[in-house]
């Protein structure tokens, strides 16, 4: 499944995605591979603003053939065994920010998250320095912030260099297992 | 009966002993307001014990789930201790396809080259400390740790541990530990407001002792990058902070590994959860911005030295808020530029 396609996966869970690159979506040879992304985020999305897991088995791309076609899905090809739609409601929105950093890649997601934290995070680095005794008068700087897409090439490879360094720490080193692997895969995975 | 055995308790023990069982009983009682938590925290530590063994010692398969700001990756997992050996494979499940299997401490990486970034530059090749995970580290002393009750996660019941933090240097951390093995199957980063800034969890789970070596062969082609992990040479655990100093350290973070991967001078800290990484290098010609990116827990501070008219990159990597990440940057002290000399080149 190339990039584009799952562009479109992303898309077509924002409520976004034209009819042409669906129709092209569902004609992907490897429809398992198209579900079972769509399975994950799926499941990623559910774990994110449900906390639990719902039934991962639905293959939807019947229902989708169906509201394309406007009639009955087609007798090849997987069956959906479940009524898209009727028994879970979608959360769009939310769909839409996960997938969407995940076709945009490592870079999209970096930054501040919202001004409320940046605000938060200026706050308390008063304290700190309160509470380790500094002189108390001093005006803290508010924290520069750098967005990781805004760096160039050789500046990313820096820091991507320094992300992988210190999750092979995590990993091996903080006897965190897989939770460390998975911040290595994280940070090398879509690399820019 | 509990109240015999205080009894119990109280006649053997002398005045000092009964004074210290007053301070004790009296500090449990503010800290938790009530008894009941106090056997909590106990069981909280009992937990806290058996994590890290568990870890290894555990055999079982599934896939997992990993998120941290706005990015999330999941991977297939195999992992098996067997004769004293842990074998694992990790595959992971989004984009480009590749392999991560290690057996021992002989990992080897199957990764296509991920656009800029080469893996072999990453793996260390030196000696590294399994230092973090053999040492004692008294977590509870940075960390409130707490039970919070039983769920289920990926058809295990589970026990949930809260750790709070105790203070603004560092987040909080819940962990969700599979009841009969102690493994851990769900776990989350927060920021002290309750954001959830990490987020680790299985999605299908196996805890079996009937795993076949035929999952734990390499089926990626490609490139095969290999190294091994090494403690028996770690001969001096002792960090190598060549040339710096750090004047400043957030409170319980002791320095754990003295990798040798790549050519930067980079030193590892942990509290027993949380871990950051400090590099020093001399700035080449590329200028590098200063301040602070997060991505979910994790904090990339950038600063630039400037001492005697050399230059050099200040980094500071770990799940740590950014507030510490910027202390500990702006703490380093360059004290003998002449360290550097060779790989400033």
């Amino acid at each position: 499944m190339d990039d584009r396609l799952k562009e479109t996966l992303s898309a077509m869970m924002d409520d976004e995605a034209d009819e042409l690159s669906v129709r092209r979506l569902l004609s992907h040879a490897r429809q398992d591979e198209v579900r079972a992304q769509w399975q994950r985020w799926q499941q990623v999305r559910d774990l994110m603003h449900q906390g639990n897991l719902s039934d991962d088995r639905v293959d939807v791309s019947a229902g989708v053939r169906e509201a394309l076609d406007g009639g009955a899905p087609p007798l090849s090809g997987p069956v959906a065994r479940h009524q898209v739609g009727a028994e879970r409601k979608w959360h769009w929105p939310a769909v839409a920010m996960v997938t969407l950093a995940l076709a945009v890649g490592f870079g999209a997601g970096a930054g501040w998250e919202s001004a409320d934290s940046s605000d938060s995070m200026a706050n308390a680095g008063i304290t700190a320095e309160q509470s380790e005794g500094r002189n108390a008068g001093t005006v803290v700087e508010p924290m520069q912030e750098v967005a990781l897409q805004g760096l160039d090439e050789e500046q990313w490879e820096h820091v991507s260099r320094y992300l992988l360094e210190h999750a092979q720490h995590n990993s091996v080193g903080a006897g965190r297992g897989s939770v460390g692997y998975a911040r290595l895969v994280s940070a090398s995975g879509s690399g820019y | 009966m509990i109240r015999r055995t205080v009894t119990g308790i109280r006649g053997r023990y002398l005045k000092r002993g009964r004074q210290l069982l007053t301070l004790v009983v009296l500090m449990a009682a503010s800290l938790m307001g009530q008894a009941v938590a106090d056997t909590d925290s106990e069981n909280a530590e009992y937990w806290l014990d058996r994590l890290g063994p568990a870890l290894n010692m555990t055999s079982y398969r599934g896939v997992f789930v990993y998120a941290r700001g706005d990015q999330v990756s999941s991977m297939q997992i195999a992992h098996r201790y067997q004769d004293g050996v842990v074998e694992e494979r990790l595959v992971p499940q989004d984009g480009a396809s590749g392999e991560i299997v290690r057996k021992g401490m002989r990992v080897v990486c199957v990764l296509p080259d991920h656009g800029r970034i080469q893996l072999d530059q990453v793996i260390p090749s030196g000696p590294f400390a399994e230092a973090f995970s053999s040492q004692f580290m008294p977590v509870s002393r940075w960390y409130q740790p707490q039970l919070a009750g039983d769920d289920r996660i990926a058809g295990y019941d589970v026990v949930k541990l809260a750790l709070k933090a105790k203070d603004d240097l560092r987040y909080s951390h819940q962990l969700w530990l599979e009841k009969s093995t102690g493994l851990l199957v769900k776990s989350h980063v927060r920021s002290s407001d309750g954001e959830v800034l990490e987020h680790f969890q299985f999605t299908s789970l196996e805890i079996t002792d009937s795993l076949s070596d035929s999952e734990f062969v390499i089926r990626t082609k490609g490139e095969e990058v290999a190294r091994n992990l090494s403690p028996e040479q770690t001969a001096s655990p002792a960090p190598r902070m060549d040339g710096w100093t750090l004047e400043w350290q957030p409170d319980g973070f002791i320095p754990a590994a003295a990798p040798r991967s790549g050519k930067g001078r980079a030193v590892a800290f942990s509290d027993g959860l949380a871990a950051f990484s400090v590099f020093v290098e001399p700035a080449r010609k590329i200028a590098m911005p200063t301040g602070a990116s997060r991505i979910g827990a994790t904090t990339v501070y950038m600063k630039q030295l400037d001492i005697d008219g050399a230059g050099f990159f200040v980094t500071v990597v770990g799940e740590i808020p950014p507030t510490t990440a910027r202390k500990v940057a702006e703490s380093v002290r360059v004290d003998d530029t002449l360290a550097f000399g060779a790989i400033g080149q």
